[in-house]
């Protein structure tokens, strides 16, 4: 990864369009698993979401192989997408926007504090 | 037996570990085997989420084979690490059953 595309992010889009394009070979219903699965991790994106292309290149590998045994979408996530999302993105420590938001809350709190005592 | 998720939570990773134990295998098969033992509810991506954390817990040895339909398919087996904690899971089961058992015939 260049500096370039460390600040635009360009790889990622790159990643994205790859993600995309490989989905479009799913069946519709894994197609549709894939696109409920994007919506349902992006809270668990970091700031540029590199953290999840990880977890997504596996989801979508997941789909792919279920998808050639021929298995119903249900076999593959039963009723809890969400649910799946979570312990997909969970153990990764992976660490959301509010992890983010809650440490830049207590850092600054602490400057005050600290300028306060000072 | 329906809903059984939320009981079976704690104890499907030694259940994984268990069948992984057996012989080398992949996600497909141990659904399938967790289906037939009963488990109607286990769904092929709660799997899938199981062996992510094994692997990521440095569990299980992981080796990617080519299948005759799809993508390649990863095969898992125990390693050393494994293998104490499906005993550590086993010595847990015990304890826990024993007491819920003699919770259930009244004794303290």
């Amino acid at each position: 990864m260049n500096i370039w595309e460390t600040i635009t992010g360009s790889d990622l889009t790159r990643e994205y369009k790859a993600f995309d394009g490989r989905a479009q070979a799913l069946p519709a219903d894994h197609r549709a698993a894939w696109e409920q699965i994007k919506a349902e991790l992006l809270p668990y994106g970091d700031f540029t979401g590199r953290n999840l292309m990880p977890i997504l290149d596996g989801a979508l590998g997941l789909l792919e192989e279920t998808a050639a045994q021929g298995q119903g979408v249900d076999e593959v996530l039963g009723d809890d997408v969400a649910g799946f999302c979570a312990a997909l993105a969970g153990g990764e420590g992976s660490r959301t926007y509010r992890d983010r938001w809650r440490e830049q809350l207590n850092k600054n709190v602490a400057k005050k504090l600290g300028r306060l005592g000072g | 037996m329906d809903d059984l998720t939320e009981m079976l939570k704690g104890t499907l990773e030694g259940c994984v570990l268990e069948i992984i134990g057996g012989e080398e295998t992949y996600g497909y098969a141990i659904t399938r085997q967790l289906n037939e033992l009963g488990f109607g509810d286990v769904v092929e991506g709660t799997v899938y989420t199981i062996l992510l954390r094994l692997e990521r817990n440095k569990l299980v040895q992981v080796t990617k084979r080519p299948s005759e339909q799809g993508p390649p398919r990863k095969f898992y087996a125990l390693n050393a690490a494994g293998r104490r904690e499906l005993a550590t899971f086993w010595a847990k089961w015990e304890y826990v059953t024993t007491r819920i058992e003699k919770l259930k015939e009244g004794g303290r």
